[in-house]
């Protein structure tokens, strides 16, 4: 007997040994590359952020300590300048750029949701321009911009407005308005998750409100905004992050032939790390920058996530309606609703 | 004789919404549409027509039509030009990238689902810590490590154009979102039926290919389409790879940022023409699955 159950014990040792190796083998590419190629080089970041780091000059590297960070937040060194300028053209258009993220595609959700007929087509649509890449998108709205007369816009409204060679902070409002406006037609994203989401708040809700004499703005406010919530914070918080590290659009979107042109804090770094051998001494100050730009876009997306978690909540129709009815009605909407489809 | 029945209130405020939206829907999509039917009309434009007519959005008439744009990108001097080379450059990355994502989720959401080892939660509290990590803190020193092993090996021409799109499609398939969404469906598939199949003598790796892969197989789609348009487009890290090498070994993305920026406007017909060609591939995987697209869109929140 005795024998028998050592066996068993030791064949039931053998076979989780077993499992633990399978299971080693199985997760270890995805974690090799994901150290090699993603943990080091962040190590790295903060490794070079303390150093006077030059690739092409190794004996010259030491560590400095918090020099770079001294530097980049001493407002008269003019590549900090240049840091700090790229940085609030990026605040200033992301508080433009994002509440109109959202509220255009809920404009077109909100239509949407109305099912007129070709919902399909009208959804693939308004879709379609976000799975289009920054460049394209640039060069279709580059040439419909053109400064002369030969840009469509212009032609048709009989002008010749230079849109896109303003500088950033002189006379660039019309540039800012292209990138906005090439940003806004590619809202698809946003407009797809928030359509998705308005078709799940339960249409009895909306009924009973407007029983109980809710006008078309209080359904909205007290029935659809609150049952949408979880899609905004996702929207808001997908826009955010792309804003903030807005590259393309005014990358591709200018007419100024000057090499040092730089808007935003990720065209910053990747104009000095393209500048090769004569940028290199830079590259301790470079990971400093991007640690400070890290560190300010995590800061402003854990804010959002906790506005949007904390925020007290409006007393929503669907919770008095499921105390009343005493049933979870928001989670049955979307089954009621696919029900009534179909 | 059958009284008409009189609508009731609601169903005529409906049925006004209903055409309301109609009507708002299609101006809007008429407007939205517009830059896309001016890339498209542009390139059949020909040069003098693009300069005499710059209002139209089509050629001005019929005579006007023209390929020009087509075939000058295509071949030049009897040699096929750089274009149809760019393409295969992003169509073979972009395929690797799929593969190795697919790969690499696959396998390793397998085994932080169904196998049992120490450190399992510890790896996906990691996973979902490190998604709040805004990468551009490792941009710089991943780009300054790509090319200080660049200059230690003095490698030749196919082996740097192999070891830049190496770096470009490796770390490319550890994106951390699409592997919680493979980990996320491998939760739900109901542990009764992995159990009965053991039960039954199945080893994992018959369990992995008979049963777990063709249930995974809309959530895998998903993958696919994300990384497909993600890769495809995918401009910052490509653009610093490929910077100051040979021209020919660009992906199409980077490659027409040279149609535009400061000197790069202009050759509207040429840049209008490349840019349908370099469309054509991310049209034809809409029009195929562009319900299933936006659906899993939709229900991941993932901005596509």
């Amino acid at each position: 007997m005795e024998i028998s159950a050592n066996t068993k014990e030791r064949q039931r040792k053998a076979a989780k040994r077993r499992e633990h190796f399978l299971a080693l083998v199985l997760i270890s590419p995805y974690f090799i590359v994901f150290l090699l190629f993603t943990v080091i080089p962040f190590i790295m970041g903060f490794v070079f952020s303390f150093m006077q780091y030059n690739p092409y000059m190794p004996e010259q590297n030491e560590f400095i300590g918090f020099d770079s960070f001294a530097r980049i937040f001493d407002f008269g060194d003019p590549i900090s300048q240049k840091f700090w300028s790229s940085f609030s053209t990026m605040l200033v258009f992301s508080a433009v750029n994002v509440p109109l993220a959202i509220l255009v595609p809920l404009g077109l959700a909100y239509l949407l949701n109305m099912h007129p007929p070709g919902y399909k087509v009208f959804r693939a649509i308004l879709y379609l321009p976000c799975i289009i890449s920054i460049t394209i998108v640039g060069i279709i709205f580059g040439n419909m911009f053109a400064g002369s007369s030969s840009g469509l816009i212009n032609a048709w409204l009989g002008t010749e407005i230079k849109w896109l060679s303003g500088r950033p902070w002189e006379n660039d409002f019309l540039r800012w308005f292209v990138i906005v406006l090439a940003n806004v037609w590619m809202c698809g994203g946003n407009f797809v998750i928030l359509a998705a989401a308005l078709r799940s708040v339960p249409k009895s809700l909306n009924e009973a409100c407007e029983m109980d004499g809710g006008g078309r703005w209080e359904r909205f406010l007290y029935v659809t905004l609150p049952g949408i919530k979880p899609a905004v914070s996702i929207c808001l918080f997908n826009s955010l992050i792309a804003n903030l590290n807005l590259y393309g659009g005014p990358y591709v979107l200018n007419e100024i032939d000057n090499e040092s042109l730089l808007v935003t804090p990720m065209m910053f770094i990747q104009n000095f790390l393209l500048g090769g051998a004569a940028y290199a001494r830079q590259t301790g100050f470079l990971c400093a920058a991007a640690i400070v730009f890290g560190a300010v876009v995590m800061l402003l997306s854990m804010i959002e996530r906790r506005a949007m978690d904390a925020k007290k909540r409006r007393t929503s129709y669907a919770e008095e309606y499921a105390l009343i009815k005493g049933e979870n009605s928001l989670a049955e909407g979307e089954k009621e609703n696919d029900e009534k489809e179909a | 004789m059958t009284k008409k029945r009189r609508r009731t209130k609601s169903e005529r405020i409906r049925r006004r919404e209903k055409i309301i939206s109609f009507i708002c829907l299609f101006v809007i999509c008429v407007i939205w549409s517009i830059p896309l039917l001016y890339m498209l009309g542009s390139s059949f434009k020909s040069d003098i027509d693009l300069q005499l007519h710059p209002e139209k959005l089509f050629p001005s008439s019929w005579d006007e039509w023209t390929l020009k744009h087509y075939t000058g990108f295509l071949v030049r001097d009897g040699k096929i030009d750089k274009m149809p080379i760019w393409m295969l450059n992003s169509l073979w990355s972009t395929a690797a990238c799929i593969l190795v994502t697919v790969l690499f989720d696959l396998i390793t959401a397998y085994a932080l689902v169904f196998l049992k080892f120490k450190g399992r939660n510890g790896i996906i509290k990691f996973l979902f810590l490190w998604m709040a990590v805004p990468g551009v803190i490792g941009t710089a020193p991943g780009f300054v490590i790509f090319s200080q092993i660049r200059n230690a090996l003095q490698m030749n021409e196919t082996a740097t154009y192999l070891y830049i799109y190496f770096w470009l499609i490796v770390p490319s398939g550890t994106g951390i979102f699409n592997m919680l969404l493979m980990r996320n469906f491998f939760l739900s598939i109901p542990p009764d039926i992995v159990d009965s199949a053991k039960s039954d003598g199945a080893g994992h790796r018959v369990i992995f290919r008979r049963i777990v892969c063709p249930l995974a197989r809309s959530t895998l789609l998903l993958i696919v389409l994300f990384t497909f348009t993600g890769s495809w487009n995918n401009l910052v890290w490509p653009q610093l790879l490929l910077s100051g090498e040979d021209s020919y070994w660009q992906t199409v993305t980077v490659a027409l940022t040279g149609y535009t920026g400061g000197s790069g406007w202009g050759q509207v017909g040429v840049s209008m023409a490349t840019g349908v060609f370099s469309l054509i591939p991310i049209i034809i995987v809409f029009v195929i699955t562009q319900n299933k697209m936006i659906d899993g869109i939709a229900s991941t929140g993932l901005k596509g």
